[in-house]
């Protein structure tokens, strides 16, 4: 789980370079480095820390030259310390090498390249590729086949870039099972692990395939495959994303300019067209079985899905966490297997698609970003289309998975004969004015969120409690409280509380329960006798509601009232509620917003 | 970029203080507000200021004079009367051409970090119109702004009777373009109608400002803003010609030149000590006490969370907690400020003859500028003694004092 990023170039590129992997950062960033390519072979320098510290400490910027390589590390293997920052060079340091994946045979390799007398410095599994490769040249193979020859002995999956001293008009690079994007400029070509490396210099772009390889220069490239060096020809395709996009503008954060972009990433959702949404609920009413899929917050947005599809298309349809699926659900011929990705790249959700195609379900899913290996994997992809999500927390794509997922619901729903059209009419009506609801809130509530979030953001220990839709609501609010502000925060059914947690419950563990609306009486009324069982037993309440009768309740120690909306979209509302909240917890805790400790945006390991 | 300063406010609610110096003339953490704002101006690289004084405008002139020690050029307008925020950018107007864009800073918001970097920025990035938003509890006070995706402000609802808004206000800093003066003049002055126009015409960016903010309104938020900006000090500044024997000191505790501190004298940073005071023996400074230049303060004193604008004496054997005291302030020996009430109700300050609630369970006094009172008073919470003010000795024998 890193960023890779290259440059060719009729001029200097280091200034471009550096920007690259800066753009790439949230793909992890616990170390850095660079290799530039001068009259004395490439040029290393690398260390750890987020990369502007590191550009500082180590002068990236008075490097000079045409042609280089970076690369922004998540570690896998091996410690965060400066020799296992990449890139990573051969003996005779006339090779350079940054690599994106996991090379599961590396010890083997390793072993093999110790006893011909290659000397490691790291204790990387992406150190062996240019060893490998040098040995190859050894036998003197020429510079292209030998990095060819390399790449066959790797397992595992990789997205690799090189650059050498003998070659120093081109760079090398080739994807395996790691995403890997080449782009194209004028007089000047990019690589980068997506199109964030390179979107401020060029919207045209090739998407490589597992079992390619390219060979880059400043005028062109060429893509072969890594088996037999036939030439492979591409499409080169156009980036929609305008580069300001992915630029913060004026707010603090981009996890806030991404909460505040959720209205039109709904209408985004709302604009995809309906064959599409059809064409999932299909899938999930016409096959034997059928399973929702995603880890994380995809997971609980998989989740309301779930309870979408029972409430609007009397369907029973689990949802199951993709890193537990295939141990306990044998999904196979006759299934329908629907996956939710914001990077279309997360390991566990792609080995349960791997596994059910092998087994022949169908597969289908929501993914956000274009040309990602989920995206190129399942029998029918739904892109989003919400956008660079660039905050390691997602807010607005997990929104927009959401909002897909209940269109999908209300489909399925005309299928099963559920809901007349006229329903289908209405829902669809209701769910269109939650962009301006949305809005609406952001610009009229957000002091309220804050004042709340500065009066309790000292409690350490939450729990975040809802029945029905909300309950899915209080376990992706409480992943976000425990992501972006580090506190423990336990997401529960609100009627599960009784059987077993209320015993935790005193005056020091806070409850935050999501009150439905009046209008969904039974399930209104039930969450009100979880609340009195709460304070029966002296515990703390703070509720995020929409009544304002209820606002006048003894039994609050702490509200926000939310404007009212319909049952459909309320639990909607009251999650972009609860997103802002978590911010406002972290800004007020002095947080790091964007790269919170220990998380990475696509998580592609196992 | 030139920037324009409005210190022109008088902060009627800023009793006693205000009847001797206008708002941004009170002290925080050893200096004035408006040093602050200019100290960060120049920092962000502004040199030409324009500054608007009203009532009381000679302490500011007095104060800063040319700026040159502050390495700015200071040009002071005088606005006539205080009649609002729209004419006092007004007589400004012939300072600048068509075409140029300024820094409009409200002197009385109190930031810990840089705000003018920070609103330059979004100018650099954008080259439009720019106003500095933030989030505060009294949200309802300001100008609640309405933003949209590309945070552009899409409108403003200046200080919201309803209780259900409450959003980003405006944080009282501003990068406005020439044309606004002429805005301005056909708005009749008014502000809010003013930024509505240029919403309209030229559109206007927001940035969100989230570390420290402070508007300054009423005596208790100086004592607010010294917390504030005392907690941003992570390291103690001791002066080398600081005469100190036998004396403890913890904490970032920031004391200036030639002050003179005795010995058993405890400072509990965070704290200050203005140049040229002196500390008696046994005296105990505690968190959040700002002394200002030239204070004098007697054996066995103790303060707490207090602020002395500079140039006042403690007499010996009392105890300043809570409080603000003005400049050239004579405190006598055995005074007591209490700072709170038994039922632990929240402290009310009178403030032009209306009782306000501070919300604040401990408070002690505000003390004017020149007052003197004598030994031996027992001060209740909230208490004001007005600028100037003598009050007699409090004796309990012989009771008419012969």
């Amino acid at each position: 789980m890193c960023g890779i990023s290259g440059i060719i170039s009729s001029n200097t590129i280091t200034k471009k370079l550096l920007n690259s992997i800066q753009n790439l950062e949230y793909r992890g960033y616990d170390s850095c480095g660079m290799a530039i390519i001068n009259s004395h072979g490439p040029v290393i320098r690398k260390n750890i820390g987020h990369v502007a510290d590191v550009a500082e400490k180590e002068l990236f910027l008075s490097m000079d030259g045409y042609v280089g390589i970076a690369h922004t590390r998540w570690a896998t293997h091996g410690g965060v310390t400066p020799a296992n920052a990449h890139p990573h060079a051969n003996c005779d340091g006339s090779i350079a090498v940054v690599h994106n994946g996991i090379i599961s045979n590396y010890l083997d390799l390793k072993q093999t390249l110790i006893k011909k007398r290659h000397h490691f410095i790291s204790e990387t599994d992406s150190e062996v590729i240019p060893h490998l490769i040098e040995e190859y040249r050894k036998g003197g193979m020429p510079l292209e086949s030998a990095f060819s020859a390399a790449l066959k002995e790797l397992e595992g999956s990789f997205a690799v870039a090189m650059v050498a001293y003998e070659e120093p008009g081109r760079i090398f690079c080739a994807k395996h099972e790691s995403p890997l994007i080449i782009g194209l400029g004028n007089n000047e070509n990019y690589l980068g692990s997506d199109f964030n490396a390179f979107i401020e210099y060029t919207k045209d772009a090739v998407v490589m395939d597992d079992g390619e390889y390219a060979i880059i220069s400043n005028e062109g490239y060429a893509i072969k495959r890594i088996g037999d060096g036939s030439p492979v020809l591409k499409k080169v395709m156009q980036i929609e994303w305008d580069a300001e996009m992915s630029k913060k503008g004026g707010f603090p954060h981009y996890m806030l300019k991404e909460i505040y972009e959720q209205p039109e990433t709904v209408n985004k959702a709302l604009a995809i067209s309906q064959e599409a949404i059809i064409s999932l609920a299909r899938g999930l009413v016409d096959s034997r079985r059928a399973f929702l899929t995603g880890v994380g917050t995809t997971f609980y947005a998989a989740q309301i899905g779930q309870y979408y599809l029972a409430s609007e298309a009397g369907l029973s349809i689990p949802a199951i966490s993709s890193d537990e699926f295939l141990e306990s659900t044998p999904a196979g011929e006759g299934d329908f297997v629907l996956a939710v990705s914001q990077s279309g790249e997360t390991y566990d959700t792609l080995r349960v698609l791997r596994e059910a195609k092998n087994r022949k379900a169908k597969t289908a899913a929501i993914v956000n970003v274009i040309g990602s290996t989920m995206a190129r994997l399942v029998d029918t992809t739904v892109m989003q289309g919400s956008g660079p999500e660039i905050c390691v927390i997602s807010t607005k794509a997990a929104l927009a998975q959401m909002v897909i997922l209940i269109r999908t619901a209300i489909e399925a729903g005309i299928i099963t004969g559920k809901l007349t059209p006229a329903d289908r009419k209405a829902k669809l009506k209701q769910l269109e004015t939650l962009p301006g609801l949305i809005s609406d809130f952001l610009n009229e509530h957000s002091a309220f969120v804050h004042n709340l979030a500065k009066r309790q953001a000292h409690h350490h220990n939450w729990l975040y409690l809802g029945r029905g839709k909300y309950y899915p609501i209080a376990l992706e609010a409480a992943l976000k409280v425990k992501e972006v502000a580090y506190l423990h925060t336990e997401g529960m059914p609100a009627g599960f509380l009784k059987h077993g947690t209320i015993a935790l419950i005193d005056e020091k563990l806070k409850c935050l329960v999501f009150v439905p609306t009046e209008k969904e009486h039974e399930l209104y009324k039930m969450t009100m006798s979880s609340i009195e069982e709460i304070k029966a037993r002296g515990g703390s309440v703070v509720a995020i509601h929409s009544s304002r009768a209820f606002a006048k309740s003894p039994l609050l120690d702490d509200q926000l009232l939310l404007p009212s909306a319909p049952p459909l979209v309320m639990p909607l509302v009251a999650l972009v509620a609860s997103q802002l909240l978590s911010y406002f917890f972290a800004t007020t805790l002095g947080r790091n917003v964007d790269k919170p400790r220990a998380l990475a945006k696509s998580v592609t390991v196992a | 970029m030139k920037a324009l300063i409005l210190a022109a406010g008088g902060g009627t609610n800023m009793a006693p203080f205000s009847v001797t110096r206008p708002k941004p003339m009170v002290h925080v953490a050893g200096r004035p507000v408006l040093y602050r704002a200019l100290s960060t101006l120049r920092e962000s690289g502004f040199s030409e200021v324009y500054l608007v004084t009203g009532q009381n405008g000679k302490a500011v002139t007095d104060y800063f004079g040319s700026g040159q020690s502050m390495n700015l050029s200071i040009t002071y307008l005088q606005q006539k009367k205080t009649s609002g925020i729209g004419d006092a950018i007004l007589t400004a107007k012939s300072r600048f051409v068509p075409g140029e864009h300024f820094l409009l800073v409200y002197s009385d918001v109190l930031t810990d970090e840089n705000m003018a970097a920070n609103i330059q920025q979004v100018f650099g990035l954008t080259g439009q119109p720019v106003a500095s938003i933030c989030l505060t509890k009294e949200s309802a006070a300001f100008g609640n702004v309405y933003l949209d995706t590309a945070m552009n402000i899409t409108k403003i609802v200046e200080k919201p009777g309803r209780k259900d808004l409450g959003n980003y206000v405006l944080a009282g800093m501003y990068i406005l373009p020439y044309s606004f003066f002429g805005i301005l003049e056909k708005n009749g002055g008014d502000m809010a109608k003013s930024l509505t126009t240029l919403i309209k015409a030229e559109g206007l960016k927001a940035t969100i400002w989230e570390k420290g903010w402070l508007d300054i309104a009423c005596p208790w938020d100086i004592l607010a803003a010294n917390k504030m900006i005392m907690d941003s000090w992570h390291s103690a500044n001791v002066h080398e010609s600081v005469k100190m024997r036998d004396a403890k000191i913890k904490g970032p505790v920031h004391i200036e030149e030639d002050v003179e501190i005795r010995s058993g004298a405890v400072i509990q940073g965070p704290a200050f000590i203005g140049r040229g005071s002196y500390i008696g023996n046994n005296v105990l400074i505690r968190q959040y006490s700002s002394l200002g230049a030239e204070s004098v303060v007697g054996f066995g004193v103790e303060l707490k969370n207090c602020v002395l604008f500079g140039r006042s004496t403690v007499g010996r054997l009392s105890f300043i907690g809570d409080s603000v005291i003005g400049e050239g302030v004579s405190i006598g020996s055995g005074t007591m400020t209490i700072n709170r009430h038994m039922d632990e109700s929240t402290v009310k300050v009178r403030i032009n003859r209306r009782l306000v609630d501070s919300n604040m369970g401990k408070l002690g006094a505000f003390i004017g500028d020149g007052a003197a009172l004598g030994s031996g008073h027992t001060i209740a919470p909230g208490s004001v003694v007005e600028a100037g003010r003598t009050v007699p000795h409090n004796l309990t024998f012989p009771k008419n004092g012969r």
